[in-house]
Parts: C-alpha cells; structure tokens; sequence
C-alpha cells in the first residue's frame, strides 16, 4: 500500500518478526548442542522422581533424608552407565509406579494426557461454532440479513423474540457509540448499522405477528375475529414502527398492581422473640440438643393466591418492559379464570400498544374488544376506563368517548400517583371536547 | 443440538460430575488405604550391612526361616509404640525357630538408636545402614515400616505404621498356609 | 463453660439458617411479600451465632481450656498467644467453624445490601441459597465436625499444641481467614446466579450483583493464594513457593474460574452474550470451593496442608454433588430459555479476545483439575495401583496455557468491540511489540537462554506495555479532561490520578500485578540454582556469586520452643539464622530456613543435616533470582483491584475502547453518548449501566410497586 514510489515506510513488523525469530532461535539453545553433562543428566531425572518421604516434592527439591538417598543412587547409577530409562525402572521396582512425577503416556493414565488435548479439541470446536454463528452475523447485505432473522425467529416464543429484540437495540447503540469513540471504522459501522436494522424491521414483524397468534390463542370469543385478520396484521407489520408516528400512542402509566397488604410487624415481631426465645432456652440447657421445631406451612397455593401471584408478576414484568412475558402470565390466569377483569384489562392494553405500534388495525379492534369486556366484567375497574378512554382519544379521536371513560374512571376512585400521571391525557381529552377540566385532576 | 443446546451440555457435565462423585465417593482415605510395594512377591533384596556394635552382618537369600525386618527411628512415635511387641514376637519366635528379626535405622542417630534398642531389650541384630542402601533397596519411604520375608526369600508382606506380634503372627501363619 | 456457650452459638446459626430456609420458601410459595421479608431477619442470627461460636472458641483457646477436645489438640499451655488465636483455623473442626461465621457475616452484608428490596423474587431466592449453605455448614458443626466435643475421659493437664509448622510464622494469623473470606465469598455469586436460574430474570441487576460479590471474594482469595505462596516459602524449607499440592490446586481451581468470570461478564454487561456461559462460571467456581474443600479435608488425597482425616469426607461430596445438581439442572432445565440471542461479529474484537480468554481459562481449570484428582480416578480405574501427577506434568501443560494468556493480556486491551482492523491494532501495539522485541534481544544478548523463560520476558513485557498504554491514555484524558475544565496545570497534572482509578484502570494495575507474578515465577523456576554445603564454623564457601560464610552456631530456648541456629553471614552482611526447631516437648523437629532477600535473587538456607563428630553442619543453599517480584506483584493485585473498586469519574471496561470519560466529553462535545434509538415503543429500555461501581451506585430502585 505504498502511496508513492519515493516514499519509503519501514516494514517495522517484518524487522520485528525477524529479530524475535532470530533472537528465540539463539536464546532456545538449539545453535550450541553441547554435550548433556552428567550433573545436568541427574537433575533432569531427579526433578521426575517423587521425595518418597513427601507429598508432591521432587528429590530434586528436597533435602529430606530419603531425597539425599535417592539422589545418591541416582549419581551413581548414572555413574555405571545406566540409561535413564534403567535408572527411572529400577526406582519404580522398589518404590512403585507411584515414585514418578510424570504419569506414563500408556494405558489409563495416557487419559491424563488425552483429555486436556481433548478438552482442547472441544475448545476449538466451540470456537468453530461462534465462527460459523459469525458468518451468520457477519452476513452484511440487510436484505439476506433480514431473511435469516426471519429464520431464527421462527418458532420463538415472545420472551425470545423479546430478548433478541433487546439484543439488536444494543448492538446498534453500542455500535453508535463505538463508531462515535472512533474505534469503528465508518465503513463497517455503516456494514453493522444496516445489517441490525434491516434485522430489527424483520423481528418487529415477527414479534406482531406473534403477538396476534397469542391472541387469537387466548381468549375463545374473539378467536375468530383475529384469525382471519391475521394476513391482514402482517401486511400492517411491513412497516417499521418508527415511521408510524401518527399511532404512537401515548404513554400511559400502568396501574399500581393491587396487592393485598399483610401483617409484616407480626411476622417480624415473633421472628424476633423467637429468636430470643431460642438464645435463652439454649443458653439455659446448654446441651447437644436438636434445634427447636421449625414453623411448618402448607406450601400448595389456593387458586385465588395463584391468580394474584401471576397478577403481580405480569405486572412487575410489565414495568420492566417485558409486554411479551406480561401479556403470557396474563393469559395463563385467564386460563384459570376468565372472568378476572384485570388479566382482560391488562391483556387489552398490551394488545393495544402492540398493534398501535405496529399499526396492526385487527390488533386494535381484538384489544377493544378486550377493554370493553373488562369495563363490562366491572364497570368500577378504574384502569380499564383510563385504557379504554385512551384508546378512544388517540384510535378513534373520539374526545367525548373519552371523557366519558375518563369520568368513570375518576369516579372509581384512582390512586393519586395514577391520577398524576395521567393527568395530561385527562386534560388533553377534556379540552378537546370542549368541557372543563374536572377539580380532581392535577394541575400541570 | 440447536434448540435444546444448554439442555444437552448442561445434562452432559452433569453425567460426567456424576462419574467424578462416584469414583471419589468409593475412595478410602489415604491415610487407610493400603500402601504397595512392588517388592511383595519377588526375591526380597539382599539384607546386608554392619550392626550397631560395628560387626559384619548378612542374611543368605533362602534363609530357611521367615525374616522381620523393621526399619525403625529413636524419636519416632509409633516405632516406639511397636517396639515391645517387636521384643515379644522375637522372644516367641526364637524359641520356635521359625523366625527372626532384623532391625534398621532410618533416619536417626546411632548413639540415639543403640540406647534406644538398649533400654527396649532388643537383643537381635540392628544395622546401621550408614548410606541408606539398604533404605533404597527396599523402598523404605516412612518409618516404622516391616517387611517380611519367607523362608525361600521372597516378600510376602509390607507394614507401613506400627505393627503388633499377633499381627506378625497372622502374617507369618498365612505365609506358611499359601505354602503348605 | 466455654463448650456450652460455643454449642449454643452453633445451634443459633443451624437453626436461623434453617428456620430462615423455611420461611423463604412459604413466603416465595405463597407469594407473601411479609413472609419474605421477615425471611430476611435470620442473616444477623446466623451471624450472631457464628460470632457466639467463635468468641467461645478463642477464650477457650486463649484459656487453654483442654476439657474441650479441639483444645487440648491444638493448643498447649506453652502456645504463644498469637499462636492460640490463630488456632482456631489450625485444624478441621475449627476451620469449619470460621467458615461458618464468615459466611454469616456474607449473608448478613447480603441482606443489608438489599434491604430495600427484599421483597424481590430474585433477592430472596439468593437468601434463601445462602442460608441453605450455612444450614449445612452449621449442621456439620453440629455433630461430625462439632468443634466443642468434650475430651475423651480425664482433662488433660496440657494439651498437645498446634502443628509445628503452624506456629513457626504470623503469616498463620492473615494468610487463612483471607483464604476462607475469598472462599465463601463465592457463595454470593452462586447464590444470585441459583436465584436468577429460578426466577428466570437475568437482567443487568443480576450481573452487577454477582460481578460486585465475585470481585470481592476474588481480591480475597488472590491476597490468600499470594500470601499462602509466601508462607509455604518461608516456612517449608524447600525454596519454592508452590509445588502445585492439592491444597494449592483447591484454592487455585475458585480463582482460575472466577477471573475467567470476571472476564467474561464484561461482554454480557456490553452486549448481552455469553449469559448461561456466565452462570455456569459463577456455579463451577462455588462448586470448586467445595470440591477443593472435599478433596483436603476428607483426607482422601495425602497433602502437607491436609487435615487428619474424618467423616466430613461424605458429606462434603454429597454437598458438593448437590451443588452441581442444582446448578447444572436448573441450567438444563431453564437454560435454553436464557440464552442470548446474538452472536460475536467478528473473531478479531474484545468480545472474541475475552472468548478466548474464557477458553484458556477454562483449560488451565481442567488441566489442573484433572490432574489434581486424577491419581484417585487411576487408583479406581487400574485396580489400586498408585501413580503419582506432579510438577512436571503441570508444568507441561500450563506454562503453554500463560503464555498464551500473557499473550491475549497483550492484545486484549487495545482491541475495539464489534470489529476492527489490521491497520487499527498495528498502530496500537506497534510500541508494546518493539519493547517486548528488544526485552526478547536484551535477555538472549545477556547470556539468558531457554524458550519458555524468554518467552514468558517477551510476552510479560508485551502485555505490560499494553497495559501501561492503556493507563497512560487514561492518564492522559483526566489531565486533559482537567485543563478543560479550567483548572490551573498543576492542578491538572494532578487530577492525572483518576486515570489510575476505576475498574477498566484497576484491571490495568492487575494486569501488570500478573506480569511481574509471570516473570518472577518464569526467572526463578528457571534459573533457580541449589547445592548443599558442608561448613565448620569459620568457613566459607562461594555458590552462584554469593559467599556463605559460617560464624558458628546457638541455641535459643523460650518457653514455647527450642532451636539450634545457625549464624551465616552471605556476601558479608548481615546474620541468618536458618534454625532446627523443635516447637514443645517431644514434637518433631522442623527446619526453619533463613532468606537473604533481594530484588535481584534470594539466598535461601537451611540447615540440612548435623553431624555426630564436631560441629559441622550441612547447609542447603537456593538461589533463585526475581522472587521478590511474585510479592511485589501480590501486592500490586491487590493495590489494582482497591483501586478498581475506588468511585469517581472513570472509564469503564465496557466503555467503547477509544471512549473518552463524560467528565471530558461533556466539556468539549455536546451530549455524552446518546444511544443511537432504532425505535421506540415496547421495547424495554436497555440498561447501559452496568459498568457502575458499588460506592458510586445511587441506592437501588426498588422495583415492583
């Protein structure tokens, strides 16, 4: 790559490969083949003999009274021309096997010597995977990019598809920040960027989709409806959610999961004076007694607890930006119970923010559909109104739809931090309809 | 493969592990299990060397009689433990004829080792085995160590740790039975 | 008196941890928030009753109370007082008891840590882990290992004293409980890694806790290795610091696999991969504590450290299958549905160098592994006949292995993420490569000769200019960063400091920590030189260009011990004192060598034989250049992983390679690092912050509502 004739760049890896060859070869020894002396004869088989008074020395190493002996015979057994070989055999004969530093490469314990160069193999072929997984990630036209993430989507469930997504947002960032630092070059970030993007719009695609089957596969009555709506939904995932702004929908907050509150001074209290108890009766009877009896519990759960416990977990999930996982725990407790107007609630409110965001029409009617049975389940349910009076403002730009949802969920009486959070899509809707803001919303 | 990749891996170390416990689980511990000698069962090495009173001493290879013999040390605790069954088992077996004793020093003092095998009432003979020949020979590693050598020079038993003059006794009768 | 109190305090640990397993567990099956959170309430109970314990254990000892049977073992009215202290871990049954109050004080770190979230799935399945572990420490105090057994029979007037070698040196009082802190630190990991196998989160807050707990436990166990070398040197008598012993190889299996985790966890912290790799790491490396344990203390394995042999063997197996058990299954089990879904752009990338690093790691691990039990597996295969795996066969296969890894300790460092170019590392290593060149020239020129020695110089001096490089560009942005900021040059030159601090710059101090370790070891075991002397007092001799000279001998008697010394003067200075040592009546006598240390060698002697006839005596002489360098690279590992865990602006290792610090940007670039946004929505939000260091963490966020 010299850019001129006249330029001369000094091949400075050359020189210095040549000058490492050339110094290890000097400093390996091989050059001065001088004769091995018998001194250095004897401290080459004496580092391989075992101290036979110790545990992992070398006679070599050791100054014990049997090494010194050992040494001795190994001298002089040298000294009457005897092979190593002889010398290692004839300590074995009165020692054992056991004497030799080295196991010999010869029977079982040739194992010791094959496994690590077996683990070794392993290691290479565990490579050779990530190599070949590479060339799966090295592919660098978006397009064939694209159609190999639609591959390894298929069959994922949504928690996978979930991840991947995870994964393919932070490969762009990071490769945005890696580029930015100067550490990437702009030809291969520009390679990297559009590669993950096209893979992105794939898996999005997917992930709606899957979203739909779930759908479909959860709730009997509105089955056929999503069902045929399914080719429909693809042809609206086509398009990256990212340039859909007009269906953004607006963050709305998810409601507190209700939680019923237990007696926790209770529990710490005796835990405490248990363990005081405890301290008292062992000091007083000192004595190899077994501990006392252990609180025992019946660890079966009622139907009821199993519900709430799902409950709370989808929405912990939720929180945490899982809809996928959400929307699956959501699902299994209307498995269970399918007139919980929570799960319905919930459930239709995933529903809605997926297909808004994928601009999935049959996704929206399927989510409110969901919403108004939830409201119909229990018209007190102050979450499923907010849902339902959002999905009115920002589908259907139906202000005073809204704001009747909106009244009714005011009425349920909604914690404040909901209430706080909501308050800007409550004025929004309010004023759009041309009404006045009610006294119980926050002000800005 | 593929899908079930951890599945397969994760059961696989697992079975492996499983091997691992099993074979260490059927382990003795060392301070139990026994310790060999390749000599058991071949011609015993030549027991030749001077005795603490500085006399010439050596034991002809088929000696007619077994031969205990016991590398030993003054300071050693189970050596002394040993020591009055030693006396036991020669003063038994002089009588009968069928056997004798040899001791070694390994690894002390001569001045310490002759009082000792003074006050112990030892009266057979002790080498001194000034360069550890005889140590090697046998491939005395610890001490108190006895072997036993038949009537026809091969070894038939190796003690490492203190011994007793049943225990001798035992070895001797079983010797003797394989013979007969 | 004593025993009473000390079976009270073990009884309290047993039944805490075990009343605290139960109430985890109804309060994780019931999905009561309360219960589980009382559940936490038990970790200071382990603790008081470890602590109860062990303070009963120690007056004991310090009273020399022989009705209890450790006591009388261990100790003797003769028994220096810094000896009857440290006796408590001279023997199995104490040793157990300081694990078990060590790991009280982890479990009760623990639950403070996340007071405020107790109430997690996650956090309570990794209590419930850690009380687990301590119920069957605790347990095994209780009876096969009760250290508070009453002697059998009449109390003995005196006791029998501690091990001699184990009172010949105060590195006894640091070098174990260092050892044990290192050790049972890795229950933490395991504990989170077991919790999020259950739970099935794996997010960010899993990898931050277990890499914090596992960094912690790993510095511990570095200063315990290191300082167990340095004790075996200055007390064995041999001239070496590590004659890979099974006991050696148990302590070193946890660190080969943590430092292999350490690794790793950055490309899970930067892009997600390696996940169900990185809890398999956590859980081998709790697993290998206890394996490690099994393999010394059950005695199935003759060693110089290991301790008489007892019923422990069993149950520390049965714990240790357990463990795999539990790990392995649930990794099986819930694996697959963990697995990251990407993959590693190109070979030639950190991420691909920390692959690799993995790979050696791993490697060394199992080489060392296998050759610490394969005599067992031989003696059951081949029908009772014994063979021996020494050094040599160590030394074959692991000195490839660091080599290759001072190898990668070289490129590593100045490897981008994702992807890079020849042209981009030639420009980067170019002047690390010229000077491990012109070391490799410089050491064949002085006359050093052999592969590997030469090898290990070229390398260590690669991989420690690539780390003083990385360093002095860290160095370099903090100053650059404070003369932007407005502050006067002197002020800036100063601020030159932070680029010291932090986990990507500490990791630099431990790498060239490692580099010096890597030297001292190749410059010493290869050119060690060994000789014995025969010397009447007055006479000299010359080896290896020192002189010895003998002044004559003498004996010092105190209370505790007895010993003839030696005086030996080596190039004219000073007065070593290599010494036999009888420590008590009637205990064996033990050689205490006498080190002449310097920078460049250590002269070592002892006194190898007496003679019957006059006064003279046999000395072993060792040579052995650079091994004060082993120490001082101790300690630099410990000074680096200190300052990898100081707060305050820094660079962090996952930072792209080239980043420059926010304190900078933010001075003279407009926004700091905006994560390029694919698109918005449901999506969660990536956590980028996994490089935060526990001092400078804000409390955490409690999740949930």
């Amino acid at each position: 790559m010299s850019t001129g004739p006249r330029r001369f760049r000094f091949p400075l890896w050359i020189v210095l490969g040549g000058v490492l060859v050339v110094a290890l070869v000097i400093g390996s020894g091989v050059l001065n083949s001088a004769p091995v002396t018998p001194a250095q004869r004897a401290v080459a088989i004496e580092t391989r003999i075992k101290c036979p008074s110790c545990e992992d020395l070398s006679v070599a190493n050791s100054s014990a009274q049997t090494a010194v002996i050992v040494r001795g015979t190994v001298g002089q057994l040298i000294g009457e021309g005897k092979s190593d070989q002889q010398i290692e055999a004839y300590l074995v004969s009165r020692y054992g096997s056991a004497i030799v530093l080295v196991p010999p490469a010869s029977g079982w314990s040739l194992l010791v010597w094959v496994l690590p160069l077996g683990g070794g193999a392993v290691a290479l072929a565990v490579l050779t995977v990530v190599l070949v997984r590479k060339r799966r990630n090295g592919v660098v036209d978006p397009t064939e990019a694209a159609r190999l993430e639609t591959e390894l989507d298929a069959g994922a469930s949504s928690d996978q598809l979930d991840t991947r997504r995870q994964f393919l947002e932070q490969s762009l960032a990071d490769a945005f920040a890696e580029h930015r630092a100067g550490d990437l070059s702009d030809h291969d970030y520009q390679t990297l960027r559009r590669r993950d993007t096209a893979r992105l719009a794939a898996l999005d695609i997917r992930m709606v989709e899957a979203d739909d089957l779930a759908a479909a596969g959860a709730d009997g009555s509105v089955a056929t409806a999503v069902a045929a709506d399914v080719d429909e939904g693809d042809q609206g995932a086509g398009v990256r959610p990212v340039d859909t702004p007009g269906s953004t929908p607006t963050a709305v907050p998810v409601p507190a999961p209700r939680r019923s509150r237990r007696q926790r001074l209770l529990i710490s209290g005796a835990v405490a004076s248990f363990a005081a108890a405890l301290v008292l009766v062992v000091a007083l009877f000192a004595a190899n007694r077994l501990p006392g009896q252990t609180p025992t519990g019946n660890p079966t759960l009622s139907q009821q607890a199993q519900v709430q416990q799902s409950l709370d977990q989808a929405a912990t999930l939720e929180n945490e930006g899982q809809p996928g996982a959400a929307a699956q725990l959501y699902q299994k407790v209307l498995g269970q119970d399918p007139q919980n107007e929570v799960a319905v609630a919930q459930l239709g409110w995933l529903e809605y923010q997926t297909g808004a965001q994928g601009n999935s029409p049959s996704l929206i009617a399927d989510a409110r559909a969901k919403l108004e049975q939830a409201v119909k389940l229990n018209p007190t349910d102050y979450a499923a109104r907010l849902y339902l009076g959002t999905v009115f403002l920002d589908q259907d730009h139906d202000a005073s739809g809204a704001v009747a949802q909106y009244q009714a969920f005011l009425a349920a009486n909604p914690p404040a931090s909901l209430l706080q959070q909501a308050a800007s899509l409550l004025r929004q809707a309010y004023t759009q309809a041309g009404m006045p803001v009610p006294s119980s919303v926050p002000a800005a | 493969m593929g899908k079930h990749r951890a599945r397969w891996i994760g059961i696989t170390v697992l079975v492996v592990a499983a091997g691992l416990i099993a074979v260490l689980a059927g382990r003795p511990s060392a301070s139990v299990a026994e310790v060999q000698s390749p000599l058991v069962g071949h011609p015993a090495p030549a027991i030749v060397g001077t005795t603490l009173d500085g006399a010439g001493f050596s034991v002809s290879r088929a000696s007619g009689h077994f031969v205990v013999l016991n590398f030993f040390a003054s300071w050693c605790a189970p050596c002394q433990q040993e020591g009055p069954d030693l006396v036991t088992f020669q003063f038994e077996h002089q009588q009968a004829g069928d056997a004798s004793m040899v001791s070694v020093v390994f690894g002390d003092t001569l001045s310490a080792a002759r009082t000792y095998q003074k006050t112990l009432g030892a009266t057979w003979p002790t080498l001194t085995d000034g360069n550890g020949k005889l140590a090697l020979a046998y491939g005395v590693s610890d001490r108190p160590t006895t072997f036993v050598i038949a009537p026809d020079g091969r070894v038939v038993a190796y003690i490492v740790g203190a011994v007793t003059a049943k225990g001798l006794d035992r070895v001797i009768a079983a010797a003797k039975a394989t013979e007969a | 008196m004593n025993a009473a109190f000390g079976d009270t305090g073990v009884l309290l640990g047993f039944a805490a941890a075990v009343v605290g397993v139960l109430v985890l567990a109804i309060g994780l099956a019931k999905g009561r928030e309360s219960t589980i959170r009382a559940g936490q309430l038990y970790a200071p109970l382990v603790l008081v009753g470890g602590l109860i314990a062990a303070v009963a254990m120690e007056h004991a000892l310090v009273t020399h109370d022989f009705s209890v049977a450790f006591v009388a073992d261990n100790n003797s009215r003769e028994t220096p007082r810094l000896y009857s202290i440290t006796g408590l871990w001279s023997a199995l049954s104490g040793s157990i008891l300081l694990w078990g109050l060590i790991l009280g004080g982890y479990a009760t770190a623990m639950v403070w840590r996340f007071r405020r979230r107790a109430a997690e799935p996650l956090v309570a399945w990794a209590t419930l882990v850690v009380y687990g572990v301590a119920a069957f420490f605790f347990g095994l105090m209780l009876h096969v290992t009760n250290p508070f057994q009453h002697v059998v029979g009449k109390v003995p007037v005196d006791g029998a004293g501690p091990n001699s070698l184990l009172q010949d040196n105060p590195l006894q009082a640091i070098h174990p409980p260092l050892l044990y802190l290192g050790f049972v630190g890795f229950t933490l990991p395991f504990a989170f890694a077991i919790g999020s196998l259950v739970t099935g989160r794996l997010d960010s807050a899993w990898q931050r806790e277990t890499r914090r707990w596992t960094l912690f436990a790993w510095t511990f166990l570095t200063v315990g290795i290191v300082l167990g070398a340095l004790w075996s040197y200055q007390v064995l008598g041999w001239g070496g610091f590590w004659a890979w012993d099974p006991v050696e190889n148990a302590s070193f299996l946890p660190w080969l696999v943590g430092t292999a985790y350490l690794h790793s966890v950055m490309v899970q912290e930067r892009r997600g991969l390696l996940r169900i790799w990185n809890l398999a790491l956590v859980i081998s490396t709790f697993s290998l504590t206890i394996l490690g344990t099994f393999l010394t203390r059950s005695g199935v394995i003759q060693s110089v450290h290991a301790f008489s042999n007892s019923t422990i063997g069993p149950l520390l197996l049965g714990f240790f299958g357990l463990t795999l058990v539990t790990g392995l299954g649930l990794i099986a089990w819930r694996g697959d549905n963990l697995r990251s879904v990407g993959g590693i752009d190109s070979a030639i990338s950190r991420e691909g160098a920390f692959l690799a690093n993995n790979l050696l790691f791993v490697a060394f691990a199992f080489v060392v592994l296998l050759g610490t039990v394969f005599p067992l597996l031989y003696e059951a295969l081949n029908g009772g006949r014994q063979i021996t795996v020494g050094a040599p066969y160590f030394n074959r296969l692991v000195i490839p292995i660091a080599l290759g890894l001072l190898f990668l300790m070289a490129v590593a460092p100045a490897l981008p993420w994702r992807k890079t170019s020849v042209e981009v590392m030639r420009g980067r290593l170019a002047v690390p490569a010229v000077l491990a060149v012109l070391v490799v020239v410089a050491c064949v020129v002085g006359g050093i000769r052999g592969t590997e020695p030469l090898a290990a110089f070229g390398l260590g001096a690669f991989a420690a200019a690539s780390a003083g490089r990385a360093l002095a560009l860290s160095v370099r942005l903090s100053w650059r960063g404070a003369r932007l900021s407005g502050a006067s040059p002197a002020r800036s030159v100063l601020a030159g400091w932070r680029g010291f601090v932090g986990r990507a710059n500490g990791g630099m101090v431990v790498h060239i920590g490692v580099v010096v370790i890597a030297i001292g070891l190749a410059a010493a075991t290869s050119f060690g030189h060994r000789t014995e002397v025969a010397l009447s007092p007055g006479q000299s001799a010359s080896f290896a260009g020192h002189t010895i000279h003998f002044v004559g001998t003498r004996s010092v008697k105190t209370p505790s011990r007895s010993a003839f010394e030696a005086v030996l003067r080596v190039d004219g200075q000073g007065n070593y004192l290599p010494a036999i040592t009888q420590f008590g009546a009637g205990s064996q006598d033990v050689g205490t060598p006498a080190i002449d240390a310097g920078w460049r060698d250590d002269v070592y002697l002892t006194i190898d034989a007496t003679s019957t006839t006059g006064s003279r005596l046999t000395f072993g002489v060792v040579i052995q250049p650079l091994v004060m360098w082993l120490w001082v690279g101790g300690a630099l590992l410990v000074f680096g992983s200190i300052l990898s865990a100081v707060p305050g602006r820094r660079r962090r290792p996952t930072d792209p390679v080239s980043a420059v610090p926010e304190s900078v940007a933010s001075d003279h670039q407009s926004a700091p690092a905006p994560a390029h946004p694919p698109s918005v929505g449901m999506g969660a939000g990536i956590d980028r912050d996994g490089g935060a260091e526990p001092l400078a963490d804000p409390e955490p966020v409690q999740v949930g509502n």
